[in-house]
């Protein structure tokens, strides 16, 4: 387990300045996520970016925040700077396509994190979080925590992202086994926080009696805890969320949320840039298979102590 | 007969810097633009190469097509702020028609030739300027208000009709006789992407209405003086719907040539373009009040946008930066209209 630790992303921030010249040492590797408002994606870039300097390359990290226009933009405007590699998380599993295969035409390789694409063939690889172990990894806690016998309500992520859709099959998949658990709301809210918040409120205000809350990821049960908290109906409530980022660790040492599943994010994002390095270098992938899965980790009040960084859990 | 762009004013012709001065003002998108363009070629190796030139242009099509039919607007003295959802809504409705229309009653399914889709995308589009123009101009809604609401029906119709998915099957099958999405914006001639030549195509055909048809002249007059136009025989309602319609069909070519250069259409498309849109036809020199700007003005103002946000892309430059810096050439733009503008009596 590769231990990232904080003075090593401060000195990579730290060192940004200098590296914005024109001199480029190895090569530069683009790096494009989502949104690093959320700090699953803000990790998700600088490790990436850590690790391209580490390996003596120049990187630049820019945020696509899901419009799949700005992605096609920034993807050009990789190809325009000669970039060796681009490290990509996809706005969109099928219109993504389209610019992946563009970027490939143009002899740059692409290799895809946190999100898959539904072709393959086109990137070099594909690592992505092994959702469906992380999403039955949760259920089952969830479970165990609330009992046979419950009203609860789920938050679905963004429609366009397979893991959405993953994840809440994996639930699904458990808590479908017991007659007991009764979904009153399912509401789509995007990953965004402030849409937890607003949709929570307005199911609070549907249902009077919520007994526990599965959320696709942090930002949405962030936001849940939120509206709760301020309803005064947290007390008692089981709140469960996915990704593991530090807003939502520290919620669990709160005792606000019961658990979440961490996305080894820190790992793949590292893996993604030094199998990059491996093609540029050698130019043949350094893992045959393109899908590659990272299995989930369990975030409880017990094991809470060993989150020592951002999406790391040390042993 | 008006003359859109300020001449020079008789009492400065004796003094040759109040000229020099008054055509940096004329030209301030044209002098911006060249400005921008030396200081990331001086940044940046890679800006000023013709693959990027290509690209950045390519990228300002679908703010220029979207600028030109708010260009129009804004010259009737009103604004559009449902181009966005508007874009959105067309490509979405074109994705849809490509994927086969089911008509259950007859037990069929319709695969319409690309132009037919074409057609049904840009009608959508002047449906929804329709609307606005008729709110805007027989319900006498304030035209902020009018398109504010139609921005949110849009953008909610798009995402009912995808249910937040996107359409991404748009090559068609050539056994159905629906091919050729990609001519509308994907693949190149001669090495130029087609959307160039469609926003070419677009903006000259919006610069001959201006200049060379009545329907220019009746718009220049009813943004400068909507009750004059009215007592002098213009008629001052039909151009207001009609330009709205105009930005419609605008926004509903710039849909398509997105959908095709993404070959995907999603209903998130779009979203705040309409303020990018505004922001181009306000540096290119229009007076946000009406009566005044030109389509040349506006182009210039989407190319100093859209070369400015790509150049600080391309050095590196956080994201957040480009926020600012697009704010603050809006922010210099007005300023400098106000002073071309505005001042102890009207230069006309």
């Amino acid at each position: 387990m590769i231990k990232i630790t904080k003075r090593a992303l401060l000195a990579a921030a730290v060192s940004m300045p200098l590296m914005a010249g024109s001199a480029f040492a190895e090569g530069l590797i683009s790096i494009i996520v989502n949104d690093p408002a959320n700090p699953y994606w803000f990790t998700e870039g600088e490790v990436a970016r850590a690790t391209a300097e580490e390996l003596g390359y120049t990187a630049n990290v820019s945020a696509h925040r899901g419009d799949t226009n700005v992605e096609s933009n920034l993807v050009d405007a990789a190809i325009t700077n000669g970039a060796k590699a681009i490290i990509l998380d996809p706005a969109n599993a099928d219109g993504s396509v389209g610019v992946v295969r563009r970027a490939t035409d143009a002899g740059i390789p692409v290799f895809l994190v946190n999100a898959e694409i539904n072709e393959a063939g086109i990137a070099i690889a594909q690592l992505v979080s092994n959702n469906a172990q992380g999403a039955a990894l949760g259920a089952v806690t969830w479970q165990s925590i609330v009992g046979d016998e419950a009203k609860y309500v789920e938050f679905f992520g963004n429609p366009s992202d397979n893991n959405a859709a993953t994840r809440s099959n994996g639930y699904n998949t458990v808590l479908s086994q017991y007659p007991g658990l009764e979904k009153v709301a399912e509401e789509v809210a995007n990953w965004d926080r402030t849409q937890g918040y607003n949709r929570m409120q307005s199911i609070m205000q549907a249902n009077p009696q919520i007994d526990a809350v599965i959320s696709g990821n942090d930002e949405m049960a962030l936001g849940a805890i939120a509206a709760l908290k301020e309803a005064g109906r947290l007390e008692g409530t089981v709140i469960g969320g996915f990704d593991g980022s530090p807003d939502a660790v520290d919620a669990i040492r709160a005792g606000e949320m019961a658990y979440t599943v961490l996305q080894p994010v820190a790992v793949f994002s590292r893996e993604a840039v030094i199998q990059a390095d491996y093609y540029i270098k050698n130019g043949t992938p350094m893992v045959a298979e393109e899908k590659q899965l990272f299995d989930c980790l369990l975030i409880t009040p017990d094991n809470v102590d060993q989150y020592t960084a951002p999406f790391t859990l040390s042993n | 007969m008006s003359n859109p762009t300020p001449a020079a004013t008789a009492q400065s012709s004796a003094k040759p810097k109040l000229n020099l001065l008054h055509l940096l003002l004329e030209g301030r998108a044209f002098f911006a633009l060249i400005a921008i363009i030396a200081i990331f070629s001086f940044l940046s190796p890679n800006y000023l190469t013709t693959s990027n030139a290509l690209t950045m242009t390519s990228q300002v099509a679908i703010f220029g097509l979207l600028a030109i039919g708010m260009l129009l607007v804004i010259l009737s003295g009103g604004i559009d702020l449902s181009v966005g959802s508007t874009l959105a809504l067309c490509g979405v409705f074109a994705g849809w028609l490509m994927q086969g229309v089911e008509l259950q009653s007859l037990g069929v399914i319709l695969y319409m030739p690309v132009w037919a889709v074409v057609v049904c995308a840009l009608t959508m589009g002047a449906f929804v300027g329709a609307v606005n123009g008729v709110l805007v101009a027989y319900l006498k809604v304030p035209a902020f208000v009018a398109t504010l609401g139609t921005l949110y029906m849009a953008r909610g119709a798009a995402l009912l009709m995808t249910n937040g998915l996107t359409f991404n099957r748009l090559s068609g099958n050539p056994s159905l006789g629906n091919t050729g999405f990609e001519w509308l914006g994907f693949y190149r001639i001669w090495g130029v992407p087609i959307s160039i030549f469609i926003l070419a195509a677009t903006a000259i055909a919006a610069h001959l209405l201006l200049t060379r048809a009545p329907f220019g002249r009746w718009l220049y007059s009813t943004g400068g003086n909507a009750r004059a136009a009215e007592l002098s025989g213009v008629p001052v309602r039909k151009v207001q719907v009609w330009v709205y319609v105009l930005s419609g069909i605008c926004a509903a070519i710039a849909g398509l040539v997105l959908s095709s250069q993404l070959t995907s259409a999603g209903p998130t498309a779009g979203t705040t373009y309409e303020l990018t849109a505004i922001a181009a036809v306000v540096v290119g020199g229009a007076s946000l009040m009406g009566g005044r700007g030109t389509i040349r003005g506006t182009l210039l103002g989407a190319f100093v946008i859209v070369y400015l946000g790509a150049g600080l892309v391309i050095i590196g430059v956080s994201s957040y930066w480009q926020t600012v810096f697009t704010g603050a050439v809006i922010v210099l733009a007005v300023m400098l209209n106000s002073i071309q503008y505005g001042g102890k009596g009207v230069k006309t």
